[in-house]
């Protein structure tokens, strides 16, 4: 009987572990084979190259400036959404028609592809007839230039971003807020705190596992960045992925482009690391 | 004094942020239904009349209906797909206390932790030799590896909160395993299946990178990367962008807001454990 019931075990089993080793476990293991070697993506001709490519993108400018782009993208949105999303949860966490269109409104850019966010957003910030600059224009401030520099056009993309994930975190902290018990707030009410006081002594603090992760989600969300950079400001400014993505499809360096994203992986597996020291840690009780 | 003042100042953040949400989609709606010249001199204004010359190049130069089939046969296998493994894996992992078992189901849960491109630029090879490059089964076999292990964590987690003794009591009166998970369980993950369907389902509908470079120039293109290539050579023909993007989301945004409730927790429950 117990032996029997194995074999169902191995029928159920199988199957999804078979397609997740052909197409997850092995890929990632190429791609660690790869990223010591030469492959140049078509030849069977794979040399075996040791630390070569990790010690020539150590010393790539063009990486390093692909490295530092994302990290300030990560940060600013990571920011963004973490500080502007907690706000809008404790605004928009009220009954009321309008409180729910503005729920409704917030999530909708979080649905769209970011193709189609990119787009939209590449229309309202055009120097000459955008949309941001003609209202601008309407009360007389000088137009924006937003692509007028690296620095000004990893901003504005970090500003799209934030724009198009905002609902997905807010959504998240609404749900946190809602756990909250009213109790305590009618006990602070009692004792004199004021809505200010009451926001950052008891909301932030009961908000502890959404800010957690959030900040996980979007740090890793933000180092895998490629969509909105990519539609946005080609050729412009490159993230990791970019930078990857090119080295791979355009200039067949398939060994050095595998090296590239390994950095990526070992930077997302360290923020999940300080995820799990986090959570593993005993939660602090109200 | 002060919490005037700061009263005011949170309706004036709480205007501008509404501000920065509703423009651009009104823009985006409005403008689809105009003409070059007047997105250019009245870019605010609604479109009178409106127009649909926009959508009909989108269809003609986009080729948006054989986009739309791409991106429905892609997006509806994978699922299909990723919801039978995944959910009968989940099945041995949330029942079985076998050691074995649990060493697995952390090694299929680390996939998760893996960034899409670290797959991505291997899998051109492996499809290769598979001779699934460029085909639509691949980027679907692709989507399967890359989005089976939060499936099985989902439901796994879901599963173990589903009471045995149902399949106990079926055991006993001789009904086998197989039966026990089509006609038993299957049935009872319907919320954990609607998010994990809806999720995946948004993700696949609107992802970029793989299918780019999975389908390649050539052999068919998915609505988000078909649209990215007929617009991409001339960003300023703004009367096509705008239907393309309308034509894009429609569908996606048609679905959300029927299922607004099932939308936002689907989501959230994937993109907490991501």
């Amino acid at each position: 009987m117990k032996k029997k019931f194995n074999w169902y075990n191995l029928a159920f089993l199988s199957p999804g572990f078979i397609i997740f080793t052909i197409f997850l476990i092995i890929p990632l293991l190429l791609s660690f084979y790869y990223s010591f070697t030469n492959w140049n993506g078509l030849s069977a001709n794979v040399k075996f190259t040791g630390l070569t490519n990790f010690r020539f993108l150590l010393k790539e400018p063009m990486f390093l400036d692909s490295l530092r782009i994302t990290l300030v993208i990560t940060a600013l949105t990571t920011l963004l959404l973490n500080a502007v999303g907690i706000v809008c949860a404790a605004v928009l966490n009220q009954e009321g028609s309008f409180y729910k269109t503005g729920r409704t409104l917030i999530f909708i850019p979080a649905i769209l592809s970011p193709v189609v966010a990119s787009f939209i957003w590449a229309y309202m910030t055009q120097t000459n007839g955008g949309i941001i600059n003609t209202l601008l224009g309407a009360v007389n401030i000088a137009p924006v230039d937003f692509y007028r520099s690296a620095d000004s056009m990893v901003r504005m993309v970090s500003g799209v971003i934030s724009w198009a994930a905002l609902g997905f975190y807010t959504t998240i902290y609404i749900a946190n807020l809602k756990s909250i018990p009213g109790e305590i707030y009618e006990a602070a009410d009692i004792d004199g705190a004021g809505r200010l006081r009451q926001f950052f002594s008891l909301t932030i603090p009961m908000l502890r596992p959404a800010i957690i992760i959030n900040t996980i989600t979007a740090l890793i969300w933000g180092l895998k960045q490629f969509d909105f950079v990519r539609v946005m400001v080609p050729g412009h400014i490159q993230t990791v992925t970019i930078y990857a993505i090119e080295r791979a499809f355009e200039y067949n360096m398939f060994g050095y482009s595998s090296a590239v994203v390994i950095v990526l992986l070992l930077l997302t597996l360290f923020v999940s690391l300080i995820q799990m020291t986090i959570m593993n840690r005993k939660e602090i009780d109200y | 004094m002060i919490i005037k003042v700061k009263k005011t100042a949170l309706i004036t953040l709480l205007t501008l942020t509404l501000v920065l949400y509703i423009l651009p989609l009104y823009t985006a709606i409005v403008n689809a239904f105009k003409n070059y010249e007047s997105i250019i001199k009245t870019p605010l204004a609604l479109p009178m009349p409106p127009i649909l010359d926009n959508f009909a190049r989108a269809f003609r130069e986009a080729q948006i209906l054989s986009l739309y089939g791409n991106s429905i046969v892609i997006t509806l296998m994978s699922l299909v797909v990723i919801m039978f493994l995944a959910s009968s894996m989940a099945f041995v992992f949330a029942r079985s206390k076998k050691k074995i078992y649990r060493v697995l189901y952390i090694v299929v849960l680390s996939g998760m932790m893996i960034p899409v491109q670290n797959i991505l630029i291997p899998s051109i090879k492996t499809l290769q030799v598979l001779k699934l490059l460029g085909t639509l089964p691949g980027l679907i076999f692709f989507y399967c590896g890359t989005y089976m292990s939060i499936a099985v964590f989902l439901y796994t987690e879901f599963m173990r909160t589903v009471p045995v003794s149902l399949e106990e009591s079926a055991s006993i009166d001789g009904a086998s395993p197989f039966r026990i998970f089509f006609q038993i369980i299957f049935p009872l993950l319907r919320s954990c299946t609607a998010s994990v369907v809806i999720f995946l389902g948004m993700w696949i509908w609107n992802d970029f990178l793989p299918p780019m470079y999975i389908l390649g120039a050539s052999r068919g293109r998915t609505i988000t990367t078909g649209i990215y290539r007929a617009i991409g050579t001339y960003t300023t023909d703004w009367s096509l962008v705008f239907a393309c993007v309308i034509l894009a989301s429609a569908p996606i945004v048609i679905l959300y807001l029927f299922l607004q409730k099932q939308f936002q927790s689907g989501i959230t429950a994937g993109s907490v454990k991501q």
